[in-house]
């Protein structure tokens, strides 16, 4: 198929999705790269899904089958991990089930948001806009369906890259990657298959397994005071990153709250936590997929930079932390 | 070879080209050795990448290509690709679809991760590894309860700002699957439906 017919082919499949839809029909080539994003947020909350999610991180290939419904703004949500322990996922609203089989266990916490499993990244204005350049690199196919390749390419090394293939008719978002700065995929959420706005039987929602004399465990709810006038600034922020929370925060095992402060660009999130030194002393460097940790002692205060960005961001900013 | 034909060779690699696309591209390979051989390259390399010995497409395109040209040696294992030659591949900027591949590489990388001891004077527990750049990091366990704490309220913070990814989800929900919820939580509840302290305050979505 040549390039010219493809995209005729795609087009089609736009409009003829559009119809179906009752929406105007846009071709895919007339809505620009922010507009997608903005296509992408708006899926990600109304649509219905059901599917196998196929995920590439550290080292595992691991399969999950997710059913996602949303209902009056109420998401309900059950996520299979389909190797190694059954782990069981059940959202209903806010209240999450974690089931796990291995430890006959059911963890019950809040999730007292408004994310859910795949929605994530954000709407067209990464908003404080200048950090990353946002294109279309090609039209493919993802899970079956038409999709179209969207890059969100950072202007530095502070932050990582994106690359999203989006439905070409609903928008919503079939394959996430996770970019370093060498270009290399650092993490990636793919659908292997997917039914987008199909009718989903509430027994699809329900446990897969009988967790009668399973044991049930309450996880506490996050404690969190009011928002806090920082003592603290970053010396040497990188370029596009700005304070978006300051807060205390109540963790588990400490006499005194953890000052939380929130760095973003828009679309990369550093968290800093800072709280008197101790004995405890945590790892300097740390890394759990994508997230980079660094941890640095300052005036008698440990503090600790957090996010989804490379090591060095988390460091530059963990290191130039100074009392004001 | 151009870079679409690249593409669609990555893209059946990676099997996401559509089923008549395939077919003719299999016709092509049957009738050019490069383009064999350049799909040999990337299959290899994902293979390779992943240290695993099949990936998607491998065996269809061997079966097709073998019966095709009635030749045996084509069931073979595939050649591996000379690491001098990867980085041609590797690039996006390249022009070449290889999502599946290159996520590989991420994989392969972080599977040579090598115990270092006493790298980090500050490093108390948990699995020590080297990145590419030749740091070593942590991978917190259960042991790094402070260190978990502070992922865990990163990213729950971080989905209020619309930008919480979803691997970052997913990494909160691995962080949730490795505690060991029987020394993590002191007060076992059945049933309660009065859980969450009094004092609690939710935050509020800016």
């Amino acid at each position: 198929m040549t390039m010219r017919r493809r995209n005729l082919t795609v087009t089609a499949c736009v409009a003829f999705g559009s119809l179906l839809a009752g929406v105007p029909y846009v071709s895919a080539e007339d809505v620009a790269p922010r507009d997608w994003l903005n296509r992408m947020a708006s899926a990600v909350q109304t649509t219905n899904y059901e599917g196998t999610v196929i995920r590439l991180q550290n080292g595992k290939v691991e399969a999950l089958k997710v059913v996602h419904v949303i209902t009056d703004g109420v998401i309900r949500e059950k996520v299979l991990v389909q190797e190694g322990n059954g782990l069981e996922i059940i959202r209903n609203g806010n209240e999450v089930q974690c089931i796990l089989p291995d430890k006959k266990s059911v963890l019950v916490e809040e999730w007292n948001d408004q994310s859910n499993l795949f929605s994530t990244l954000p709407a067209s204005d990464i908003r404080f806009g200048n950090e990353y350049d946002v294109s279309i690199v090609r039209h493919g196919r993802v899970a079956g369906r038409k999709a179209i390749l969207l890059a969100i390419r950072p202007h530095d090394g502070y932050r990582f890259g994106h690359r999203v293939w989006l439905d070409i008719v609903t928008g919503f978002p079939l394959q996430t990657t996770l970019i370093d700065d060498a270009g290399d995929t650092i993490e990636q959420v793919k659908f292997a298959d997917i039914s987008l706005d199909e009718e989903i039987h509430a027994s699809a929602l329900a446990p897969s397994i009988s967790t009668e004399n399973f044991r049930w465990i309450t996880q506490p709810r996050r404690t969190i005071t009011a928002a806090v006038e920082s003592t603290w600034n970053a010396a040497n922020l990188p370029n596009g990153f700005r304070v978006v929370s300051i807060h205390e925060e109540k963790l588990s095992g400490r006499a005194v709250p953890v000052m939380h402060i929130l760095y973003s660009d828009g679309l990369a999130n550093v968290s800093v936590f800072i709280e008197p030194a101790n004995s405890n002393k945590i790892a300097r460097r740390s890394r759990v997929g994508a997230s980079n940790s660094f941890s640095v002692e300052t005036d008698g205060y440990q503090i600790t930079a957090v996010g989804e960005v490379p090591a060095a961001t988390v460091e530059q900013i963990a290191t130039s932390m100074q009392p004001q | 070879m151009n870079d679409a034909i690249r593409m669609q060779i990555s893209a059946f690699v990676d099997g996401e080209l559509p089923h008549n696309e395939a077919e003719l591209l299999l016709r092509r390979m049957c009738q050019d050795r490069e383009l064999r051989q350049q799909a040999a390259e990337y299959l290899a390399m994902g293979r390779v990448m992943r240290g695993e010995h099949s990936i998607a497409g491998m065996k269809y395109l061997r079966e097709r290509v073998a019966a095709v040209l009635d030749d045996t040696t084509l069931l073979q294992e595939d050649p591996v690709v000379a690491e001098s030659d990867r980085p041609r591949f590797l690039r996006p900027l390249a022009g070449v679809a290889i999502a599946a591949t290159v996520a590989l590489a991420a994989i392969f990388g972080l599977r040579q991760m090598t115990a270092m001891p006493d790298i980090d004077p500050l490093q108390e527990g948990g699995a020590i590894a080297e990145a590419g750049d030749g740091r070593s990091y942590t991978v917190p366990d259960q042991d790094d309860g402070q260190l978990r704490d502070y992922y865990l309220s990163h990213t729950a913070d971080s989905s209020y700002f619309g930008a919480s990814s979803i691997n970052a989800r997913l990494v909160t929900l691995q962080l949730r699957e490795d505690m060991d919820i029987e020394s993590d939580v002191s007060e076992p509840q059945v049933d309660d439906e009065e859980a969450a302290p009094a004092e609690s305050i939710d935050m509020q979505t800016p």
